[in-house]
């Protein structure tokens, strides 16, 4: 750089020393030759400048000059950069932690080798109405020897076994998996080894493969674990290894893997339940839809008499996992951009507004022979500097909100991928702010670099500013941004009703004061009915008496906890149409179970002691099987049984109707469902307890254990949860997502006033002489009052009417995550309109009655 | 957006400037600058220093390149020559300057 210069000053002294030579030859004095010289090269500064602007500098010392200039602005204007920055940080940072999550339920590559390639297999049993319904042995095994889309295909199914020895018994989610499962999956053990084909063999010696977190909580992480005995179930097992700490695969929970041993008597005796989950390999070259046609075509060929069902739905692992939350990741994420589109019209707004209040800088500095693409520059530079500082502290606060925001993930994705700082984080959040920064930046500063110098330097400075274009500009951007505000807010709002209605619907039991635990009984201990009815009668006995307690039962699943527990169901004098069987939710209780849970009896009787073994088999149902099975009929004294009527199964006659229960979830509709005595019936063992009482449920959980211990000492208490608990569980996503778009909504509605506001004020600081002149002569303050805040009013209004269109068009993508809620439901968009009014009639009021309040004589004078 | 008054003079300027070394070959600011006064006269050239922002210009564009050399009194100068580019410019303008102003000719004579 100063080596440019000095050769252009040795340039300009060797032209000032040939120049005079000519006025010398015309034979004037050496004196009078330079002078004259001189005068005709020009004055040495000013060429030196515009030679130093002509060639212009290197782009370090631009950006640093720049950066500096930006430096001084925003000191000299600290609120309005502090408004700015944080409308920026909190645009920016809810856009990257939304991202966040996004990224880490939809694009993070799932812990398996090349997850890519993995899929789950469901059988389509559309018929009954499981249209992905879990597997059944007999057609895994069809599946897995007859296909040729797949390089593998494993099955898991979720068990439990009591760990016995070493300690408290302790209850341990399994799952039972083929032998191929972790090589299907790709993955590794931390220690020892996982399963080969020997383990699988009917008959060989059983082993199991731990998890990390059983490994470290009840073995010590002591590396000497592999080859111990473990006793499960009274059974034991050799520790064969141990799987890494990220390891699982769509249940978190599972402490245990053992092999399946299934003979082939097994599999047709139980040729009809659907108890498998299958997830399969591609082979190379094979998509996921080319496998489900492949699969589709072997279902046909392989379908028989009594298994018209083997056609396999192909569904790949990243939906399976991330399909429920997408749409409302979705949601959120276009919320979130919404929101960061409305500050940067708010901040384009701000700058244009203080781009007029400088054409007097501006004009001096390109009088000056500034080019005006280095204003432009100058002038995108502050921007982009403001944009990335507040990138920056809103990469802090998405850091924050990353643990909090984490209860978005959906189960399924593991624990090692949780979100946390990490490159397309930092990335993202980078590259939002230079868009950031150059979306708001670029109109001002094109509009600050058209200044004409005379004409603004004529008018002294900025207080005229700059005419009726700038007005429109910025007119335009305050009904984007009131537009933009009433999309979110009507998203908002129509989520915050429907999470109103999810949550304070009857969830046809009553939470409050119920604790909930699992006592899984242990084979082949309790293989008897008799033995298990006796263990629930001595517990139920016992805990009943306990001080505070109202009721206690027994029951297969708790609500909220569908688990599966389905049965075909043939019913008394009705023919079976083989297109439409009847299925329902069995469920085998103890009579208390019903007052235990508050469910509401309807017609007939609730089940009591004396329906005993020896009785006439009985059951109660839910409205929603009444209304299926026996429509406008009374169901009461009529009869029915599980199975297809060829099946031995013994006749139960229904004598009496409750209210329906939500079983899957709070917003999963209602089932048909059917409860049994446990005197009464051999299936389904209820494993749940229920115990309703008069105080805090959790108080009672030591006295409770105490009696379960003393009925059986080795009966592991697991799961104990309030049931209140597990309710709010249920909504909880909901509640999250809906707490976060309402957030939104509230920050957007504020941006969008202040965008009015700021606005209006200006407009009321440019007409100060002419408000001043008509009060002067006589106008009255209402009148000026009107005609301000009409100006206001006018943008609002067409700000609103864009935004509720765009509205009603957006929300149909909400359809999906509303409840009992239509996307165009009026209530919602009644409470928008309200809303959004009584905001911008706020914020147009402020400024004008400042205008109001014009001393006539001082504005008129002001200048 | 249109060009701006002191645009197209520059635009001129540079026009002279090349046309100026294609005539008398390679030549120092001083010299370029005195031809080009004595043609235009005041019109194009506020005053002689104004010649090297044009200088910079073209050398930016690669239509002129530079080097120091020695000037016929034995000074000590930098000279300046059209490079293969600069040629090309200057016979494209030269013909898009003659096409207007046969143009303008048959206008003016209706």
């Amino acid at each position: 750089m100063r080596r440019l210069e000095r050769d252009f000053a040795e340039e300009l002294e060797s032209h000032a020393v040939m120049l005079p030579e000519e006025y010398l030859q015309r034979g004037l004095a050496p004196e009078q030759a330079r002078r004259e010289a001189m005068l005709r090269l020009g004055g040495m500064a000013q060429l030196r400048e515009s030679y130093r602007e002509q060639r212009g500098l290197p782009l370090l010392d631009r950006i640093r000059q720049d950066l500096r200039y930006a430096l001084r602005m925003f000191r000299k204007s600290p609120g309005f950069t502090l408004f700015a920055g944080a409308a920026l940080a909190l645009g920016i940072g809810g856009t990257s932690a939304v991202f966040n999550i996004a990224d880490a339920v939809l694009l993070r590559p799932l812990p398996y080798r090349e997850p890519s390639r993995l899929v789950m297999l469901w059988q389509d049993d559309t018929a009954y109405g499981f249209p992905r319904n879990n597997v059944s042995p007999v057609a895994f095994e069809l599946w897995q020897k007859r296909n040729q889309a797949f390089q593998g295909v494993a099955a898991l199914t979720h068990t439990s076994f009591n760990l016995l020895g070493q300690g408290a018994p302790e209850y341990l989610h399994a799952d039972t998996v083929t032998a191929n499962f972790f090589s299907v999956l790709g993955v590794m053990p931390a220690l020892g080894r996982a399963f080969t084909a020997d383990d699988g063999r009917p008959g060989a010696p059983p082993a199991a493969v731990l998890s990390y977190g059983l490994w470290v909580r009840r073995f010590g992480a002591q590396p000497q674990v592999v080859g111990q005995r473990l006793l499960l179930n009274g059974a034991k097992y050799t520790v064969a290894g141990v799987m890494p700490r990220e390891f699982q695969f769509l249940a978190p929970d599972v402490d245990l893997w053992v092999p399946a041993q299934w003979t082939s008597d097994y599999i047709e005796a139980r040729k009809t339940d659907h108890f498998l989950t299958v997830v399969a390999r591609l082979r190379a070259g094979i998509s996921a839809q080319r496998a489900g046609v492949a699969m589709s075509l072997l279902g046909r060929q392989l379908a028989t008499a009594d298994m018209s069902d083997l056609t396999a739905v192909v569904v790949p692992l990243r939906e399976q996992v991330a399909g429920d939350v997408r749409p409302a990741l979705l949601v959120l994420l276009g919320a979130v951009a919404l929101l960061l589109l409305i500050a940067c019209a708010n901040i384009a707004n701000l700058l244009l507004a203080r781009g007029s209040a400088r054409t007097a800088e501006l004009a001096v500095r390109l009088a000056l022979g500034a080019s005006r693409k280095r204003v432009i520059e100058q002038m995108l530079a502050e921007s982009l500097l403001l944009s990335c500082a507040g990138g920056v502290v809103g990469l802090g606060l998405a850091v924050l909100a990353t643990g909090f925001l984490g209860q978005l993930i959906p189960p399924g994705i593991s624990e090692g991928g949780a979100p946390s700082v990490n490159g397309p984080l930092l990335i993202f959040a980078a590259g939002v702010s230079i868009a950031t920064g150059i979306l708001f930046g670029t109109l001002p500063a094109w509009r600050g670099a058209k200044v004409e110098l005379v004409t603004s330097l004529k008018q002294g400075g900025g207080r005229s500013g700059v005419g009726a274009g700038g007005q429109r500009v910025r007119g335009v951007l305050v009904v984007t941004e009131v537009a933009l505000a009433v999309v979110l807010l009507a998203g908002a709002t129509l989520m915050i009703r429907s999470f109103g209605k999810l949550y304070h619907q009857d969830p046809g039991f009553r939470a409050e004061h119920v604790l909930t635990l699992q006592t899984r009984l242990q084979y082949p201990k309790y293989q008897s009915m008799a033995r298990r009815s006796e263990f629930y009668r001595e517990v139920l006995q016992r805990v009943e008496s306990l001080p505070g307690v109202v009721a206690a039962g027994y029951t297969t699943y708790l609500p909220l906890a569908d688990e599966g527990g389905g049965s075909l169901v043939t019913v008394e004098n009705h023919p079976v149409d083989p297109r439409h069987l009847l299925i329902a939710n069995v469920r085998v209780v103890s009579p208390d179970y019903f007052r235990a849970v508050g469910m509401t009896l309807r017609r007939g009787r609730l089940l009591d002691r004396s329906d005993g073994a020896d009785s006439l088999k009985v059951a109660v149902i839910n409205q929603n099987m009444a209304r299926a099975y026996w429509p406008g009929e009374n169901p009461l004294g009529r009869r029915f049984k599980r199975g297809l009527p060829q099946l031995d199964s013994s006749w139960y006659t229904v004598a009496g109707v409750v209210a329906d229960m939500r079983q899957g979830g709070m917003d999963v509709p209602v089932r048909p469902e059917a409860y049994f005595s446990f005197e009464q019936a051999d299936f389904f063992p209820p494993d749940s307890l229920a115990v309703r009482t008069t105080r805090d449920p959790l108080s009672v959980t030591e006295e409770v254990r105490r009696q379960i211990w003393a009925v059986d000492r080795e009966e592991p208490v697991a799961a104990v949860m309030p049931l209140q608990e597990m309710v709010d569980r249920s909504v909880a996503p909901a509640r999250l997502q809906t707490g976060l778009l309402g957030g939104f909504a509230a920050i957007a509605l504020l941006l969008a006033a202040l965008g009015i506001y700021a606005v209006l004020s200006f407009l009321v600081a440019q007409r100060t002489q002419e408000l001043g002149l008509r009060l002067a002569l006589g106008a009255r303050p209402a009148q000026v009052l009107r005609t301000v805040m009409a100006q206001g009013l006018k943008l609002y209004l067409l700000g609103l009417a864009i935004g509720i269109a765009a509205a009603l068009a957006l929300s149909r993508f909400l359809t999906h995550l509303l409840f009992g809620v239509s996307a165009a439901d009026p209530l919602s968009y009644a409470t928008v309109i309200v809303l959004m009014a009584s905001v911008a009639v706020l914020a147009c009021y402020l400024p004008a009655r400042r205008a109001m309040r014009f001393d006539p004589m001082a504005a008129l004078r002001y200048e | 957006m249109a060009e701006t008054k002191s645009e197209v003079l520059q635009g001129t300027l540079d026009l002279m400037v090349l046309k100026t070394l294609q005539a008398l070959g390679p030549l120092h600011g001083y010299g370029i600058a005195r031809r080009i006064e004595q043609i235009s006269g005041q019109v194009l050239l506020l005053n002689q220093g104004t010649i090297y922002a044009s200088l910079v210009r073209l050398l930016q564009k690669g239509w002129i390149t530079a080097a120091w050399g020695t000037s016929d009194n034995n000074r000590k100068a930098k000279f300046y020559s059209l490079t293969g580019n600069g040629r090309k410019q200057l016979r494209e303008e030269t013909e898009n300057w003659e096409r207007i102003a046969a143009v303008m000719g048959r206008v003016l004579q209706l």
